[in-house]
Protein backbone atom coordinates (compact mmCIF):
# COMPACT_ATOMS: atom_id res chain seq x y z
CA UNK A 1 0.00 0.00 0.00
CA UNK A 2 1.15 3.47 -0.95
CA UNK A 3 2.42 5.95 1.63
CA UNK A 4 -0.11 8.96 1.88
CA UNK A 5 0.17 12.21 2.07
CA UNK A 6 -2.10 15.63 3.12
CA UNK A 7 -0.88 18.56 1.12
CA UNK A 8 -1.73 21.48 2.78
CA UNK A 9 -1.38 24.94 0.84
CA UNK A 10 -1.32 27.96 2.69
CA UNK A 11 -1.57 30.44 -0.42
CA UNK A 12 -4.96 28.80 -1.06
CA UNK A 13 -6.68 28.96 2.52
CA UNK A 14 -9.08 31.71 3.64
CA UNK A 15 -9.50 30.11 6.98
CA UNK A 16 -13.06 29.44 6.80
CA UNK A 17 -12.06 26.47 8.96
CA UNK A 18 -14.70 24.40 7.24
CA UNK A 19 -11.58 21.72 7.96
CA UNK A 20 -11.63 22.54 11.73
CA UNK A 21 -15.50 21.71 12.03
CA UNK A 22 -15.38 19.06 9.27
CA UNK A 23 -13.30 16.95 12.12
CA UNK A 24 -14.80 17.87 14.77
CA UNK A 25 -17.79 16.38 12.91
CA UNK A 26 -16.19 13.03 11.68
CA UNK A 27 -14.55 12.35 14.78
CA UNK A 28 -17.61 13.47 17.27
CA UNK A 29 -15.55 15.95 19.13
CA UNK A 30 -17.95 18.13 21.27
CA UNK A 31 -17.29 22.16 21.32
CA UNK A 32 -15.88 23.13 24.57
CA UNK A 33 -16.40 26.88 26.07
CA UNK A 34 -14.31 28.84 24.46
CA UNK A 35 -13.11 32.62 25.19
CA UNK A 36 -12.25 36.12 22.89
CA UNK A 37 -8.47 36.13 23.27
CA UNK A 38 -8.00 39.29 20.90
CA UNK A 39 -7.75 37.22 17.78
CA UNK A 40 -10.15 35.11 15.08
CA UNK A 41 -8.40 32.12 16.01
CA UNK A 42 -10.46 29.73 17.95
CA UNK A 43 -10.16 27.55 20.28
CA UNK A 44 -6.72 29.46 20.97
CA UNK A 45 -4.99 25.79 20.83
CA UNK A 46 -4.99 22.39 20.58
CA UNK A 47 -7.46 20.76 22.86
CA UNK A 48 -8.29 16.86 23.87
CA UNK A 49 -11.10 17.72 21.94
CA UNK A 50 -9.81 19.94 19.24
CA UNK A 51 -7.26 18.00 17.25
CA UNK A 52 -6.80 20.26 14.25
CA UNK A 53 -7.40 24.15 14.21
CA UNK A 54 -6.27 27.17 11.93
CA UNK A 55 -4.03 29.33 13.59
CA UNK A 56 -4.79 32.86 12.91
CA UNK A 57 -1.70 35.16 12.60
CA UNK A 58 -1.47 39.19 11.90
CA UNK A 59 2.03 40.01 9.91
CA UNK A 60 2.81 43.60 9.50
CA UNK A 61 4.69 44.13 6.88
CA UNK A 62 6.54 46.83 7.06
CA UNK A 63 4.98 49.81 5.52
CA UNK A 64 1.51 49.79 7.61
CA UNK A 65 0.06 47.00 5.95
CA UNK A 66 -1.28 43.81 7.51
CA UNK A 67 -1.27 40.62 6.14
CA UNK A 68 -3.15 37.61 7.80
CA UNK A 69 -1.60 34.30 8.15
CA UNK A 70 -3.52 31.25 8.43
CA UNK A 71 -1.65 27.08 9.36
CA UNK A 72 -3.59 24.30 9.48
CA UNK A 73 -1.97 23.07 13.05
CA UNK A 74 -2.65 19.29 13.42
CA UNK A 75 -0.28 16.14 13.99
CA UNK A 76 1.88 15.98 11.15
CA UNK A 77 2.14 11.99 11.07
CA UNK A 78 6.01 12.27 10.94
CA UNK A 79 8.04 8.80 9.32
CA UNK A 80 10.74 8.78 11.86
CA UNK A 81 7.80 9.77 15.29
CA UNK A 82 9.03 10.35 18.52
CA UNK A 83 5.63 9.90 19.89
CA UNK A 84 5.60 6.31 18.76
CA UNK A 85 9.28 5.68 19.81
CA UNK A 86 8.41 6.14 23.29
CA UNK A 87 5.09 5.10 23.51
CA UNK A 88 5.08 2.40 25.85
CA UNK A 89 2.15 0.39 25.44
CA UNK A 90 2.16 0.52 21.62
CA UNK A 91 -1.34 2.80 21.52
CA UNK A 92 0.41 4.73 19.15
CA UNK A 93 1.26 2.74 15.86
CA UNK A 94 2.39 3.46 12.12
CA UNK A 95 -0.27 2.78 9.52
CA UNK A 96 0.43 1.25 6.04
CA UNK A 97 -0.30 4.60 4.94
CA UNK A 98 2.49 6.11 7.01
CA UNK A 99 0.39 8.26 9.34
CA UNK A 100 0.52 7.97 12.97
CA UNK A 101 -2.79 6.54 14.69
CA UNK A 102 -3.77 5.43 18.10
CA UNK A 103 -5.28 2.69 19.72
CA UNK A 104 -6.98 4.75 22.28
CA UNK A 105 -7.80 1.32 24.18
CA UNK A 106 -3.91 0.44 24.74
CA UNK A 107 -3.35 4.49 26.13
CA UNK A 108 -2.66 4.11 29.42
CA UNK A 109 -2.71 8.01 29.65
CA UNK A 110 1.50 8.25 30.54
CA UNK A 111 1.64 11.33 28.93
CA UNK A 112 5.05 10.60 27.61
CA UNK A 113 4.47 11.26 23.99
CA UNK A 114 3.43 14.77 25.02
CA UNK A 115 6.72 15.38 26.38
CA UNK A 116 8.61 14.24 22.76
CA UNK A 117 6.43 14.94 20.17
CA UNK A 118 8.84 18.11 18.64
CA UNK A 119 5.32 19.91 17.15
CA UNK A 120 3.42 19.84 20.40
CA UNK A 121 0.67 17.72 19.16
CA UNK A 122 -0.92 15.28 21.52
CA UNK A 123 -2.94 16.32 24.11
CA UNK A 124 -4.23 14.98 27.60
CA UNK A 125 -7.72 14.45 28.26
CA UNK A 126 -7.70 13.64 32.25
CA UNK A 127 -11.79 13.00 31.95
CA UNK A 128 -10.72 9.56 30.02
CA UNK A 129 -7.21 9.45 31.12
CA UNK A 130 -5.99 8.50 27.79
CA UNK A 131 -4.49 11.66 25.08
CA UNK A 132 -6.11 12.42 21.82
CA UNK A 133 -4.47 13.92 18.46
CA UNK A 134 -5.32 13.86 14.67
CA UNK A 135 -5.20 9.99 13.28
CA UNK A 136 -5.39 11.30 9.60
CA UNK A 137 -8.81 9.96 9.54
CA UNK A 138 -7.67 6.53 9.73
CA UNK A 139 -11.32 5.29 9.71
CA UNK A 140 -11.82 6.94 6.47
CA UNK A 141 -8.56 6.80 4.77
CA UNK A 142 -8.71 3.04 5.39
CA UNK A 143 -11.87 2.38 3.34
CA UNK A 144 -10.27 4.58 0.02
CA UNK A 145 -11.92 8.26 1.46
CA UNK A 146 -10.02 11.09 1.80
CA UNK A 147 -9.92 12.78 5.49
CA UNK A 148 -12.74 14.75 6.46
CA UNK A 149 -10.82 17.94 6.55
CA UNK A 150 -9.75 17.38 2.87
CA UNK A 151 -12.80 16.64 1.77
CA UNK A 152 -14.75 19.92 3.44
CA UNK A 153 -11.92 22.14 1.88
CA UNK A 154 -14.08 24.61 -0.14
CA UNK A 155 -10.76 26.20 -1.83
CA UNK A 156 -8.52 23.18 -2.86
CA UNK A 157 -6.11 24.20 -0.04
CA UNK A 158 -6.22 20.78 1.34
CA UNK A 159 -5.71 17.83 -0.99
CA UNK A 160 -4.41 14.22 -0.62
CA UNK A 161 -2.91 11.16 -2.76
CA UNK A 162 0.22 9.18 -2.77
CA UNK A 163 2.58 9.91 -0.94
CA UNK A 164 5.57 11.05 -4.12
CA UNK A 165 2.63 12.62 -6.26
CA UNK A 166 2.07 14.78 -3.12
CA UNK A 167 5.70 15.62 -2.53
CA UNK A 168 5.70 16.49 -6.68
CA UNK A 169 2.80 18.47 -6.31
CA UNK A 170 4.01 20.91 -3.22
CA UNK A 171 7.16 21.61 -4.50
CA UNK A 172 5.89 22.81 -8.39
CA UNK A 173 3.44 24.94 -6.40
CA UNK A 174 6.28 26.58 -5.02
CA UNK A 175 7.99 27.28 -7.60
CA UNK A 176 5.35 29.02 -8.92
CA UNK A 177 4.46 30.97 -5.84
CA UNK A 178 8.26 32.08 -6.14
CA UNK A 179 9.58 34.37 -3.18
CA UNK A 180 9.73 32.76 0.35
CA UNK A 181 7.56 30.27 -0.44
CA UNK A 182 8.63 26.84 0.70
CA UNK A 183 7.51 23.00 1.27
CA UNK A 184 7.62 22.17 4.60
CA UNK A 185 7.43 18.66 6.00
CA UNK A 186 9.87 16.25 3.48
CA UNK A 187 13.30 17.40 4.89
CA UNK A 188 13.37 16.49 8.44
CA UNK A 189 12.08 13.28 10.69
CA UNK A 190 12.65 10.99 8.07
CA UNK A 191 9.74 13.37 5.90
CA UNK A 192 6.05 14.32 7.50
CA UNK A 193 2.75 12.60 6.02
CA UNK A 194 0.75 16.15 6.22
CA UNK A 195 2.85 18.19 3.89
CA UNK A 196 2.93 21.98 4.31
CA UNK A 197 3.42 24.87 1.22
CA UNK A 198 4.24 27.88 3.15
CA UNK A 199 3.78 31.65 1.40
CA UNK A 200 6.81 32.91 4.00
CA UNK A 201 9.40 31.25 5.70
CA UNK A 202 8.77 28.93 8.29
CA UNK A 203 10.44 30.95 11.29
CA UNK A 204 7.77 33.88 10.53
CA UNK A 205 4.95 31.16 11.69
CA UNK A 206 3.77 31.04 15.27
CA UNK A 207 4.50 27.83 17.09
CA UNK A 208 5.85 26.20 14.12
CA UNK A 209 9.92 24.62 14.82
CA UNK A 210 12.12 25.83 12.60
CA UNK A 211 14.20 22.75 12.20
CA UNK A 212 12.06 20.31 14.20
CA UNK A 213 13.77 16.89 14.94
CA UNK A 214 13.03 13.75 17.22
CA UNK A 215 14.42 15.25 20.87
CA UNK A 216 18.01 14.21 21.90
CA UNK A 217 16.36 12.78 25.13
CA UNK A 218 14.49 10.34 23.25
CA UNK A 219 17.48 8.96 21.31
CA UNK A 220 19.57 8.63 24.39
CA UNK A 221 17.04 7.17 26.03
CA UNK A 222 14.88 4.77 22.88
CA UNK A 223 18.18 4.53 21.17
CA UNK A 224 21.09 4.15 23.36
CA UNK A 225 19.91 3.49 27.25
CA UNK A 226 16.80 0.82 26.09
CA UNK A 227 19.37 -1.33 23.95
CA UNK A 228 22.42 -1.24 26.43
CA UNK A 229 19.85 -1.75 29.65
CA UNK A 230 19.22 -5.41 27.84
CA UNK A 231 22.33 -5.90 26.44
CA UNK A 232 24.14 -5.19 30.40
CA UNK A 233 21.40 -7.70 31.48
CA UNK A 234 21.46 -9.90 29.32
CA UNK A 235 26.15 -9.95 29.21
CA UNK A 236 25.68 -10.12 33.59
CA UNK A 237 23.81 -13.27 33.66
CA UNK A 238 25.50 -14.90 31.09
CA UNK A 239 28.81 -13.56 32.95
CA UNK A 240 27.68 -14.65 36.23
CA UNK A 241 27.18 -18.29 35.18
CA UNK A 242 30.16 -18.36 32.65
CA UNK A 243 32.05 -17.39 36.34
CA UNK A 244 30.32 -19.92 38.23
CA UNK A 245 31.33 -22.94 35.42
CA UNK A 246 34.77 -21.43 35.11
CA UNK A 247 35.76 -19.78 38.11
CA UNK A 248 33.38 -21.35 40.81
CA UNK A 249 31.96 -20.11 43.80
CA UNK A 250 34.27 -18.50 46.63
CA UNK A 251 35.16 -21.29 49.16
CA UNK A 252 33.95 -20.04 52.37
CA UNK A 253 34.11 -23.11 54.18
CA UNK A 254 36.36 -23.34 57.12
CA UNK A 255 37.64 -26.03 59.56
CA UNK A 256 36.21 -23.71 62.71
CA UNK A 257 33.54 -25.76 64.51
CA UNK A 258 30.45 -23.20 63.25
CA UNK A 259 31.06 -24.61 59.55
CA UNK A 260 28.30 -26.51 58.17
CA UNK A 261 28.71 -24.53 54.33
CA UNK A 262 26.25 -25.45 51.41
CA UNK A 263 23.54 -24.27 49.85
CA UNK A 264 20.70 -23.17 51.93
CA UNK B 1 18.70 -21.91 58.35
CA UNK B 2 18.69 -21.52 62.05
CA UNK B 3 22.23 -20.05 63.08
CA UNK B 4 24.42 -22.76 64.84
CA UNK B 5 26.49 -22.06 67.95
CA UNK B 6 29.49 -19.76 66.99
CA UNK B 7 28.31 -17.84 64.12
CA UNK B 8 28.59 -14.38 64.09
CA UNK B 9 26.12 -11.71 64.33
CA UNK B 10 26.70 -9.50 60.97
CA UNK B 11 23.82 -7.48 60.49
CA UNK B 12 20.47 -6.76 63.21
CA UNK B 13 16.94 -7.05 62.71
CA UNK B 14 16.84 -3.30 61.09
CA UNK B 15 19.44 -3.73 58.77
CA UNK B 16 17.49 -6.60 57.62
CA UNK B 17 14.29 -5.32 57.62
CA UNK B 18 14.92 -2.38 54.99
CA UNK B 19 17.24 -4.18 53.64
CA UNK B 20 14.08 -6.93 52.38
CA UNK B 21 11.69 -3.70 52.27
CA UNK B 22 14.07 -2.00 49.40
CA UNK B 23 15.02 -5.24 47.57
CA UNK B 24 11.23 -6.36 47.17
CA UNK B 25 10.62 -2.91 45.94
CA UNK B 26 13.28 -2.69 43.86
CA UNK B 27 12.81 -6.09 42.23
CA UNK B 28 8.91 -4.97 41.56
CA UNK B 29 10.43 -1.52 39.95
CA UNK B 30 12.65 -3.37 37.92
CA UNK B 31 9.74 -5.68 36.82
CA UNK B 32 7.42 -3.50 36.34
CA UNK B 33 9.61 -0.76 34.89
CA UNK B 34 10.77 -3.53 32.22
CA UNK B 35 7.02 -3.84 31.49
CA UNK B 36 6.98 -0.43 30.15
CA UNK B 37 10.32 -0.11 28.35
CA UNK B 38 9.59 -3.24 26.03
CA UNK B 39 6.69 -4.04 24.19
CA UNK B 40 7.68 -7.49 24.15
CA UNK B 41 7.07 -7.29 28.04
CA UNK B 42 4.26 -5.46 27.97
CA UNK B 43 2.51 -9.08 28.91
CA UNK B 44 3.98 -8.34 32.60
CA UNK B 45 0.88 -6.28 32.57
CA UNK B 46 -1.68 -8.55 31.98
CA UNK B 47 -1.75 -10.36 35.62
CA UNK B 48 -2.46 -7.09 36.88
CA UNK B 49 -5.18 -6.66 34.29
CA UNK B 50 -3.50 -4.30 31.81
CA UNK B 51 -0.48 -1.95 31.32
CA UNK B 52 -2.14 1.04 33.16
CA UNK B 53 -2.64 -1.07 37.01
CA UNK B 54 1.12 -1.78 35.67
CA UNK B 55 2.03 1.69 35.74
CA UNK B 56 -0.35 2.63 38.94
CA UNK B 57 1.72 -0.11 40.82
CA UNK B 58 5.41 0.82 39.56
CA UNK B 59 4.29 4.46 40.47
CA UNK B 60 3.41 3.59 43.95
CA UNK B 61 6.00 1.06 45.16
CA UNK B 62 8.08 3.70 43.84
CA UNK B 63 6.76 5.10 46.58
CA UNK B 64 7.66 2.70 49.00
CA UNK B 65 10.73 2.06 47.57
CA UNK B 66 11.61 6.02 48.98
CA UNK B 67 11.99 5.94 52.37
CA UNK B 68 13.43 2.20 52.06
CA UNK B 69 16.57 3.77 50.26
CA UNK B 70 16.71 6.89 52.55
CA UNK B 71 17.16 4.48 55.59
CA UNK B 72 19.70 2.26 53.69
CA UNK B 73 21.33 5.06 52.84
CA UNK B 74 21.32 6.20 56.61
CA UNK B 75 22.07 2.97 57.50
CA UNK B 76 24.82 1.71 55.19
CA UNK B 77 27.22 4.96 54.52
CA UNK B 78 29.67 4.79 56.60
CA UNK B 79 30.78 1.08 55.77
CA UNK B 80 29.86 0.85 52.48
CA UNK B 81 29.80 5.01 51.22
CA UNK B 82 33.41 5.25 51.54
CA UNK B 83 36.42 3.72 49.89
CA UNK B 84 39.28 3.36 52.13
CA UNK B 85 42.60 4.47 50.31
CA UNK B 86 45.16 2.86 49.64
CA UNK B 87 43.71 -1.05 50.57
CA UNK B 88 40.69 -0.05 48.54
CA UNK B 89 42.04 0.57 45.08
CA UNK B 90 44.86 -2.49 46.03
CA UNK B 91 41.48 -4.85 46.06
CA UNK B 92 40.09 -3.38 42.82
CA UNK B 93 43.62 -4.19 41.00
CA UNK B 94 43.26 -7.55 41.73
CA UNK B 95 39.21 -7.57 41.42
CA UNK B 96 39.66 -9.12 44.84
CA UNK B 97 40.46 -12.62 43.45
CA UNK B 98 36.94 -12.89 41.82
CA UNK B 99 37.90 -13.10 38.50
CA UNK B 100 41.54 -14.62 38.19
CA UNK B 101 43.26 -16.86 41.12
CA UNK B 102 44.92 -14.41 43.37
CA UNK B 103 47.09 -16.02 46.36
CA UNK B 104 47.02 -12.69 48.53
CA UNK B 105 43.65 -10.74 48.42
CA UNK B 106 43.85 -7.26 50.25
CA UNK B 107 41.95 -7.19 53.55
CA UNK B 108 38.86 -5.57 53.37
CA UNK B 109 36.33 -4.14 56.61
CA UNK B 110 32.41 -5.22 56.23
CA UNK B 111 32.33 -4.26 52.81
CA UNK B 112 34.75 -4.81 50.06
CA UNK B 113 34.97 -2.24 46.97
CA UNK B 114 32.20 -4.50 44.63
CA UNK B 115 29.94 -3.63 47.65
CA UNK B 116 31.25 -0.38 48.01
CA UNK B 117 30.36 0.39 44.24
CA UNK B 118 27.14 -1.39 44.36
CA UNK B 119 25.82 0.78 47.29
CA UNK B 120 26.79 4.47 45.82
CA UNK B 121 25.37 3.19 42.69
CA UNK B 122 22.01 2.30 44.23
CA UNK B 123 22.18 5.26 46.76
CA UNK B 124 22.93 7.60 43.91
CA UNK B 125 20.96 6.34 40.90
CA UNK B 126 18.11 5.68 43.65
CA UNK B 127 17.97 9.09 44.40
CA UNK B 128 17.59 9.61 40.89
CA UNK B 129 15.41 7.32 39.61
CA UNK B 130 12.88 8.94 42.91
CA UNK B 131 13.00 12.24 41.70
CA UNK B 132 12.89 11.55 38.17
CA UNK B 133 10.35 9.36 38.66
CA UNK B 134 8.22 11.73 40.31
CA UNK B 135 8.47 14.23 37.95
CA UNK B 136 7.21 11.79 35.30
CA UNK B 137 4.15 10.88 36.90
CA UNK B 138 3.06 14.71 37.18
CA UNK B 139 4.98 15.50 33.60
CA UNK B 140 2.04 18.40 32.79
CA UNK B 141 3.07 20.28 36.03
CA UNK B 142 6.86 21.21 34.89
CA UNK B 143 8.02 22.69 31.38
CA UNK B 144 8.53 19.99 29.20
CA UNK B 145 12.11 20.89 28.55
CA UNK B 146 12.92 19.91 32.01
CA UNK B 147 11.07 17.19 32.24
CA UNK B 148 12.38 15.79 28.92
CA UNK B 149 15.58 14.88 30.48
CA UNK B 150 13.89 13.09 32.99
CA UNK B 151 12.68 10.23 30.91
CA UNK B 152 16.67 9.24 29.58
CA UNK B 153 17.68 9.63 33.30
CA UNK B 154 15.60 7.22 34.75
CA UNK B 155 16.55 5.19 31.85
CA UNK B 156 19.98 5.18 32.71
CA UNK B 157 19.52 4.37 36.66
CA UNK B 158 17.65 1.60 35.20
CA UNK B 159 20.62 0.64 32.97
CA UNK B 160 22.84 0.83 36.27
CA UNK B 161 20.64 -0.54 38.62
CA UNK B 162 19.33 -3.46 36.81
CA UNK B 163 22.62 -5.33 36.00
CA UNK B 164 24.18 -4.48 39.41
CA UNK B 165 21.31 -5.93 41.12
CA UNK B 166 21.88 -8.73 39.05
CA UNK B 167 25.31 -9.14 39.94
CA UNK B 168 24.29 -8.57 43.50
CA UNK B 169 21.71 -11.35 43.76
CA UNK B 170 24.36 -13.85 42.02
CA UNK B 171 26.81 -13.46 44.69
CA UNK B 172 24.86 -13.19 47.47
CA UNK B 173 23.66 -16.75 46.81
CA UNK B 174 25.56 -19.39 44.85
CA UNK B 175 28.68 -16.93 43.79
CA UNK B 176 29.40 -16.61 47.45
CA UNK B 177 28.10 -19.81 49.66
CA UNK B 178 26.98 -18.64 52.93
CA UNK B 179 26.12 -14.81 52.29
CA UNK B 180 22.29 -15.38 52.09
CA UNK B 181 22.26 -16.59 56.04
CA UNK B 182 23.59 -12.69 56.91
CA UNK B 183 20.78 -11.09 55.70
CA UNK B 184 18.04 -14.09 56.69
CA UNK B 185 19.28 -15.17 60.46
CA UNK B 186 22.03 -12.25 60.64
CA UNK B 187 24.52 -14.82 61.61
CA UNK B 188 27.80 -15.93 59.59
CA UNK B 189 30.21 -18.63 60.21
CA UNK B 190 33.18 -17.55 61.44
CA UNK B 191 35.35 -18.74 58.52
CA UNK B 192 32.79 -17.12 56.28
CA UNK B 193 33.44 -13.70 58.24
CA UNK B 194 37.27 -14.11 57.57
CA UNK B 195 36.69 -14.34 54.00
CA UNK B 196 34.84 -11.80 53.44
CA UNK B 197 35.55 -9.33 55.66
CA UNK B 198 38.50 -9.96 58.03
CA UNK B 199 39.60 -6.17 58.77
CA UNK B 200 35.66 -6.09 60.36
CA UNK B 201 36.48 -9.62 62.05
CA UNK B 202 39.52 -8.00 63.81
CA UNK B 203 38.27 -4.66 64.70
CA UNK B 204 35.28 -6.27 66.31
CA UNK B 205 37.28 -8.87 68.00
CA UNK B 206 39.28 -6.28 69.27
CA UNK B 207 36.96 -4.09 70.84
CA UNK B 208 35.15 -6.97 72.07
CA UNK B 209 31.52 -6.01 70.65
CA UNK B 210 31.85 -9.43 68.46
CA UNK B 211 28.04 -11.17 69.41
CA UNK B 212 28.33 -15.24 68.61
CA UNK B 213 25.60 -17.02 68.45
CA UNK B 214 25.45 -19.16 71.54
CA UNK B 215 27.33 -16.96 74.28
CA UNK B 216 26.67 -14.38 75.70
CA UNK B 217 27.95 -10.89 75.06
CA UNK B 218 30.08 -10.40 77.70
CA UNK B 219 32.28 -13.60 76.81
CA UNK B 220 33.49 -12.87 73.54
CA UNK B 221 34.85 -9.76 74.59
CA UNK B 222 38.26 -9.73 76.02
CA UNK B 223 39.58 -6.07 76.32
C1 LIG C 1 14.86 1.10 41.41
C2 LIG C 1 14.12 2.08 41.03
C3 LIG C 1 13.40 2.17 39.71
C4 LIG C 1 13.58 1.48 38.55
C5 LIG C 1 14.59 0.40 38.27
C6 LIG C 1 12.64 2.00 37.58
C7 LIG C 1 12.54 1.58 36.28
C8 LIG C 1 11.69 2.14 35.34
C9 LIG C 1 11.66 1.78 33.96
C10 LIG C 1 12.55 0.74 33.30
C11 LIG C 1 10.69 2.52 33.35
C12 LIG C 1 10.28 2.45 31.90
C13 LIG C 1 10.96 3.53 31.13
C14 LIG C 1 10.76 3.35 29.67
O1 LIG C 1 9.61 3.35 29.22
O2 LIG C 1 11.78 3.21 28.97
C15 LIG C 1 10.12 3.37 34.34
C16 LIG C 1 9.12 4.29 34.12
C17 LIG C 1 8.60 5.13 35.09
N1 LIG C 1 8.94 5.16 36.43
FE1 LIG C 1 10.40 4.07 37.28
N2 LIG C 1 11.89 2.99 38.17
C18 LIG C 1 12.33 3.12 39.47
C19 LIG C 1 11.86 3.99 40.41
C20 LIG C 1 10.80 4.86 40.22
C21 LIG C 1 10.31 5.75 41.22
C22 LIG C 1 10.87 5.87 42.63
C23 LIG C 1 9.28 6.43 40.66
C24 LIG C 1 8.44 7.51 41.34
C25 LIG C 1 7.37 7.32 41.94
C26 LIG C 1 9.12 5.99 39.29
C27 LIG C 1 8.21 6.45 38.38
C28 LIG C 1 8.18 6.12 37.04
C29 LIG C 1 7.32 6.73 36.07
C30 LIG C 1 6.32 7.85 36.35
C31 LIG C 1 7.59 6.11 34.84
C32 LIG C 1 7.00 6.44 33.47
C33 LIG C 1 5.88 5.58 33.16
C34 LIG C 1 4.69 6.09 33.88
O3 LIG C 1 4.14 7.14 33.50
O4 LIG C 1 4.31 5.45 34.84
N3 LIG C 1 10.06 5.02 39.05
N4 LIG C 1 10.74 3.12 35.55
S1 LIG D 1 3.63 15.41 15.03
FE1 LIG D 1 3.94 14.64 17.10
S2 LIG D 1 2.14 13.37 17.47
FE2 LIG D 1 2.26 13.66 15.22
S3 LIG D 1 3.48 11.90 14.48
FE3 LIG D 1 4.95 13.58 14.83
S4 LIG D 1 5.66 13.19 16.94
FE4 LIG D 1 3.78 12.01 16.69
S1 LIG E 1 -0.16 8.73 26.76
FE1 LIG E 1 -0.98 6.97 25.64
S2 LIG E 1 -0.40 7.28 23.52
FE2 LIG E 1 0.87 8.70 24.74
S3 LIG E 1 2.79 7.55 25.14
FE3 LIG E 1 1.42 7.12 26.87
S4 LIG E 1 0.32 5.24 26.30
FE4 LIG E 1 1.23 6.05 24.42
Amino acid sequence: MAEKIKLYDTSKCTGCRACQLACKQWNALPAGQTYNAGTYQNPPDLQSNTWMLIRFQEMSNGNGDVKWLFRKDACMHCTDAACIKVCPSGALFRTKYGSVALDRDKCIGCKECISACPFDVPRYDPVTDKIAKCDLCFSRIDRGMEPACVKACPTGALSFGDKDEMIARAHARVKELGGDANVYGDQFVGGTHMLYVLTEKPDVYDELPERPRVPLTVIAWKDWFKPLTLLAAGGVLAGSFIHYLTHGPKDTSGDDQAGGEGGE
Amino acid sequence: MIPKKGMIKSTDAFERLVHWWLAITCIILILTGLGMMFHSFNFLGTPLGGLKNLKLVHNFTGLLFAPALFFAILIWWREAGVFKMPEDLEWIKVAGGYLWHVDDVPETGKYNPGQKAFFLAVAIFGILMVASGLIMWFPLSLPSGLVQWMYPLHALGMLVIFPFVLVHIYLGTIGVPGSARAIFTGYVTRSWAEKQCPGWLKEMEEEGRLEIYGEEKEEAAHG
